[in-house]
């Protein structure tokens, strides 16, 4: 016993070296845990703090570039309120039916600022200020005024973290627009504007600058959220799918107001994905 | 003793602040970042136990990573750089008593050693933290060009820094 404690006080420096190592190395493969993630995560109480009072100093910084866009994308959605308002106008006369306003309200829309950005890593996340207390939840989408930008991952009381659309971890179901072609997008890392949209049938037409939008295959995007537009192909060894290099519609280098995304039918599509495992 | 224990908190809390408010957020050339808060390990006077400067290091990289969405990545990389701070010290000094209980400095070390000194550590914190996060080794030409150019950009602020502070 003696000799046990000499040994072990003797090479305590040791021992202590390959708990450390041994626990980053835990934490480095195991970091997608949810429950534990969270407090692991700058969504948790101290680093909501730090990065909402950061934010508030430095969101003035862009405050030009921010109203500019949002003043775009009002212009944008002010034009299409018009125009569903006369195709409305158009359809009353025709329908008396009111069914199609309930599906119409399937998702619902909360606001938030993110406030700590990354995209120099090969998996990055992003954080808001908003959370379980907002009704934000793990799995909802996030778009920004451009298009989609990533999925919520942990939530903390104010703050979220959400993975980036700049993950390499992460994939989103995606197809191009007006068609039935259906693929994967991923990002694979360098430049934070292109992705890859993988696995698309290589009977699939396209063309360049053709949309790339979400395929509503998910409870997390409805049908139809911009990603980006068709680049070109990509050479791969493989015969069967296509790559298309994407390039993103979302800026994130200045990713400032965000919305994320609440499907009102989630429980009741989950609920229905799993009655086929108790078969 | 005490004066000097209250510095240190303060220089790990200002550092780590920099670093995720601040540094984390610029990339220059699309490749090189400023990982400013190994200055905290590197300026660790060397008389410390070495069981202290590990868990010192193990909870500055924790801190770092949480904070920057990077579980284990940089508490990793801190641990082993805390493991090498006292061999990679005595490769460019000699064996003195008086320099023991000081922290490594322009002005305990000379300048030259000094820049040794650092611009090691600064490389070899670099290289791994830059191929523990890449993982795959395909295209390790651009991790050693990543690690290459955020070693330099991390030295000459570390450099810069403590030129400032520690006059003469």
């Amino acid at each position: 016993m003696r000799n046990l404690l000499n040994f072990i006080i003797k090479y305590s420096t040791w021992f202590v070296f390959t708990f450390y190592v041994l626990i980053s190395c835990i934490l480095l493969v195991k970091s997608s845990d949810n429950h534990f993630s969270l407090y692991m995560s700058s969504a948790n109480a101290i680093g909501g703090a730090i990065y909402r009072t950061s934010s508030q100093v430095t969101d003035y910084f862009g405050l030009l570039a921010v109203n500019q866009r949002l003043q775009e994308s009002n212009a944008k959605l002010e034009n299409e309120v018009l125009n569903l308002r006369q195709q409305l106008s158009q359809y009353k006369v025709l329908v008396q039916d009111s069914s199609a306003d309930a599906r119409s309200e399937r998702f619902g829309y909360v606001g938030a600022s993110v406030i700590n950005n990354s995209i120099r890593h090969p998996r990055n996340h992003f954080t808001i200020d908003r959370g379980t207390s907002d009704g934000v939840m793990p799995g909802m989408g996030v778009v920004d005024q451009s298009g989609v930008v990533g999925i919520v991952d942990a939530t903390g009381k104010n703050t979220s973290r959400v993975i980036s659309l700049l993950n390499q971890n992460q994939h989103f179901s995606a197809k191009i627009k007006n068609t039935p072609y259906v693929g994967s997008l991923t990002w694979r890392g360098e430049d934070p504007s292109i992705a890859f949209l993988e696995e698309v049938p290589r009977h699939a037409k396209f063309h360049i600058g053709d949309t790339i939008v979400t395929s509503g295959f998910s409870t997390t995007f409805p049908e139809g959220i911009d990603f980006g537009t068709v680049m070109g192909t990509v050479k791969t060894s493989d015969d069967t799918f296509l790559v298309l290099k994407i390039r993103l519609a979302s800026n994130f280098k200045t990713l400032g107001t965000v919305r994320i995304i609440k499907d009102s039918l989630k429980q009741e599509l989950d609920s229905l994905k799993n009655i086929g495992k108790y078969e | 003793m005490n004066k000097s224990f209250i510095s240190y908190i303060l220089l790990f809390v200002i550092l780590v602040l920099i670093q995720i408010l601040l540094l984390n957020h610029i990339v220059l050339f699309n490749s090189a970042v400023c990982l400013i808060f190994i200055y905290f390990l590197i300026k660790l006077p060397l008389n410390l136990s070495p069981n202290i400067m590990l868990t010192l290091g193990f909870f500055l990289g924790l801190f770092v990573d949480i904070m920057s969405d990077t579980p284990g990545l940089n508490a990793l990389c801190c641990t082993i750089l805390a493991s090498l701070k006292k061999p990679v010290f005595y490769a460019y000094e000699q064996h003195d008593d008086q320099k023991r209980n000081v922290a490594p400095s322009i002005g305990t070390m000379g300048f030259f050693n000094f820049c040794k000194y650092i611009f090691s550590l600064s490389a070899i914190y670099c290289l791994l933290a830059f191929f523990v996060e890449f993982v795959n080794f395909s295209d390790a030409m651009q991790i050693l060009i990543k690690a290459g150019a955020s070693t330099v950009f991390t030295f000459l602020v570390i450099l810069a820094i403590d030129s400032l502070i520690y006059k003469n």
